[in-house]
């Protein structure tokens, strides 16, 4: 278990936004997984999905870490944000636009799209 | 939440995939995932036998709603 905690958190630590979820990005296996992959493309910063459908340990220490029991996970900036259920109305507001250009500040990594 | 107001939504007419939206005072100074937390711990019999699949929450307070 240490093992894969350790596992999860360099994989956060590692990716500014990070999708747990049901398959890969070019073939989701679940419909909450390709809405979250699809939420991320419109806003054009890169981010990772990592596919944890049949590897119930890992499932099982996400779950624990978060106290969520879905997925998808998202984490963005190293922090938890739930699912696009959360990140949706924070999009409306204009909040998550504000999160990104942060996370993202100071990495060389802009937007491949620009929303405003 | 006594006072919640419920709705549900079938999004695919099967009746196992749902929105819900749970407008509550008990969400006042609640943040977004602790809302969800709390619909889904709510939930959690009908998410271990099955019959809920797929689920969407949206929450508000009462303020939230009219405001």
């Amino acid at each position: 278990m240490a093992d894969l905690h350790d596992e999860i958190q360099r994989e956060i630590a590692g990716n500014p936004i990070l999708v747990y979820g049901k398959g890969t990005k070019d073939a989701p296996r679940c419909g909450f997984t390709l809405e979250t992959i699809q939420f991320f493309n419109r806003f054009g910063y890169p981010f990772e999905v990592i596919d944890v459908l049949e590897n119930m340990p890992k499932r099982q220490a996400l779950s624990e870490m978060t106290d969520w029991q879905t997925l998808p996970k998202v984490f963005i900036g190293g922090q938890f944000f739930g699912d696009t259920d959360i990140l949706a109305p924070m999009a409306e507001k204009g909040e998550l636009a504000t999160l990104l250009e942060t996370t993202f500040a100071g990495s060389g990594v802009s937007p491949t799209i620009q929303l405003r | 939440m006594p006072d919640a107001a419920v709705e549900v939504y079938d999004l695919t007419g099967t009746m196992d995939h749902l929105e819900v939206f749970v407008q509550t005072k008990a969400f006042v100074g609640v943040s977004p995932l602790d809302r969800h937390r709390m619909v889904e711990r709510a939930l959690a019999p009908a998410r271990a036998d099955g019959r809920i699949h797929a689920l969407q929450i949206r929450t508000a307070t009462p303020e939230e709603t009219h405001g």
